[in-house]
């Protein structure tokens, strides 16, 4: 049963459409990167799957239960972050905890709460404060442990490292991946490429609350070109009884010298193999496409051709 | 259950310090007035009082003046005052536009992300208003009991309890009245001061709809859409029995409005 799954989702408000015919699936134990712009429709879609927006059009489920008409038994197995924290200033980190905890009807168990605090340096002393003294990152990391307490089975997390120092980041790649580890998964929008590439296992691309992309990293990667430098043992123009090599389709010289060729390749390396097989090739450099090429490339030409790998 | 008594019990705390401080303040003022009132009544001014006040005054106030002009009226002043039903109305809307104010903060999403039916959030509102409305009743006529027992000159009669009780209770179904609107109001809304203000200020108008009402035969035709006019102390004070018509309608309008942000809460959008 798909921990999510959502089927042409749409979300207006007048005539502003903020989410279209939005359909995605994330499989059981994945992490699911949800990218977009700002405004693209990410917390929407993260709303209407928690109940609290209601959408125009399309369904969405979480672990097979309607997300609006069966939404209580939807949200029993869930953990949120919300990309801010709505808490009273005058309340405690503990109360917070405590009352989202049992609000939840999930118990905590009190080791867990501990083994998070530790691991996102989040000392008893601080919960024992009020929130008006807590910095940004020390708020974000209390919504990370308020989401990850009840151990949830599947965990919907809107910005998490938003606020989060480059240590603290790292804690929490680390818990993702601890969790993923134990199956749980996880549905996270992100605006950091770095954290998307390094954390999921897919990214769904949303551009005017539209999916342009659902694929898995490598996958995505693979969109984009790569760049090949090709070094030969000697000048080619020095070896006359070779004919030049018909680059294959997907091809192309950017640069080159006597010695050197760069190249752009999309596509498998293979056919560029072959059609360089008979030159007297000393050394090959593979630079591999980023993911932010293709993401940025998606953002800015809004892509369109649906990737629709299976998970 | 145990999740909406949680939410309870946590709103609860959340409004105990102001409720706390509104109900002694509340208290102390009936006791203040019972020891103002003390003074009058051994200096004999209330005779004096009586015969200053003008005729048009007397046409207007009817026979009640007689009664109101008593250690006994002005005891009984602390149920209708404008102050005191002022702060428990305000303390009403407040109560009311709780969701609202949890919508603005953001921490209607953390509550609702968990496995809780929206219903139970007006039914907290529902009941935290009519707790603490009910408590600062309850100080205010703790505080009456006190400052008769403290002030009150010897021989001088009493206001009945069944009086108290009664101004009490009608003041009481006022402000439930005005957080059962003030919630319908809260329910549609992102921000309290958008929902406490448009209630707040349709109680105002309420108000001066039934003060002209009562001044001006011709206003008297819609004055009866005011709940104001369903809070006659000056009957009480004569001796009039509580009008359960009087209860009825308060309550009616009450649990309308509780009933109208029962169904406007369950299909809204909480953005915001």
């Amino acid at each position: 049963m798909a921990p999510i799954s959502i089927r042409g989702l749409t979300k207006r408000y007048g005539h502003i459409v903020a989410v279209n015919d939005l359909s995605l699936e994330v499989a059981p134990g994945e992490i699911l990167g949800f990218l977009g712009l700002n405004g693209a429709g990410k917390t929407t879609t993260i709303r209407i799957l928690l109940d609290l927006l209601r959408p125009s059009g399309g369904s969405a489920a979480i672990l097979g239960h309607d997300c609006q008409s069966d939404g209580l038994r939807a949200r029993v197995n869930v953990g949120y972050l919300p990309g801010e924290m709505g808490i009273y200033s005058d309340m405690t980190g503990r109360e917070v905890l405590d009352l989202l905890a049992k609000l939840n009807d999930q118990l905590v168990d009190d080791k867990r709460r501990r083994e998070l605090q530790e691991r996102l340096e989040f000392p008893d002393s601080d919960l024992r404060r009020r929130l008006r003294e807590y910095s940004t990152g020390m708020k974000r990391k209390l919504g990370i442990i308020q989401a990850f307490q009840s151990d949830p089975l599947l965990l919907i997390l809107d910005e998490p490292t938003e606020g989060l120092d480059p240590l603290m980041q790292e804690s929490f790649y680390q818990l993702l991946v601890d969790v993923k580890s134990r199956g749980r998964t996880v549905f996270m929008s992100s605006h950091v490429l770095s954290e998307v590439e390094r954390v999921c296992d897919r990214i769904a691309l949303v551009r005017k609350g539209e999916l342009v992309l659902l694929a898995g990293i490598e996958e995505t990667r693979n969109l984009a070109a790569r760049q090949v430098r090709i070094l030969f043992a000697e000048e080619l123009t020095s070896i006359s009884e070779i004919p030049t090599p018909v680059l294959p389709p997907g091809t192309d010289i950017l640069d080159s010298g006597p010695r050197w060729w760069n190249l752009k390749v999309e596509g498998p390396l293979g056919p560029l193999l072959r059609a360089i097989a008979a030159l007297p090739v000393q050394d090959l450099e593979i630079t591999e496409a980023k993911l932010e090429d293709v993401v940025l490339k998606y953002y800015r030409e809004g892509g369109s051709g649906r990737k629709r790998p299976t998970p | 259950m145990r999740r909406a008594a949680l939410l309870f019990a946590y709103s609860l705390k959340r409004v105990r310090a102001l409720a706390l401080v509104t109900g002694l303040l509340l208290a102390a003022l009936q006791m203040v007035l019972i020891f103002v009132a003390g003074s009058i009544q051994k200096s004999g001014g209330f005779d004096q009082l009586s015969a200053l006040l003008p005729p048009f005054a007397r046409a207007l106030l009817g026979p009640s003046v007689a009664t109101f002009m008593s250690f006994s009226g002005i005891v009984c002043l602390g149920y209708f005052e404008l102050a005191v039903m002022g702060a428990l109305i305000a303390m009403a809307i407040t109560l009311g536009t709780t969701p609202a104010s949890e919508i603005e903060s953001g921490f209607m999403d953390l509550i609702l992300a968990r496995p809780l039916p929206r219903h139970w959030i007006i039914t907290r509102t529902a009941v935290l208003t009519l707790f603490v409305t009910g408590a600062l009743l309850a100080l205010m006529v703790a505080g009456t009991g006190a400052g008769l027992r403290l002030f009150a000159p010897k021989n001088v009669p009493w206001p009945s309890p069944k009086l108290i009780a009664s101004l009490a209770i009608n003041l009481g179904m006022l402000a439930l009245c005005w957080g059962g609107l003030a919630s319908a109001i809260g329910a549609r809304s992102s921000r309290r001061s958008v929902a406490g203000g448009t209630a707040g200020l349709l109680a105002f108008a309420a108000f001066l709809m039934d003060y002209v009402g009562r001044l001006w035969q011709p206003a008297e035709s819609i004055a009866w859409l005011s709940p104001f006019r369903y809070y006659n102390p000056f009957d009480l004070i004569m001796g009039n029995p509580l009008p359960l018509q009087d209860l009825v309608v308060l309550g009616a309008i009450s649990a309308a409005g509780f009933g109208a942000a029962y169904f406007l809460f369950a299909r809204r959008d909480i953005a915001r």
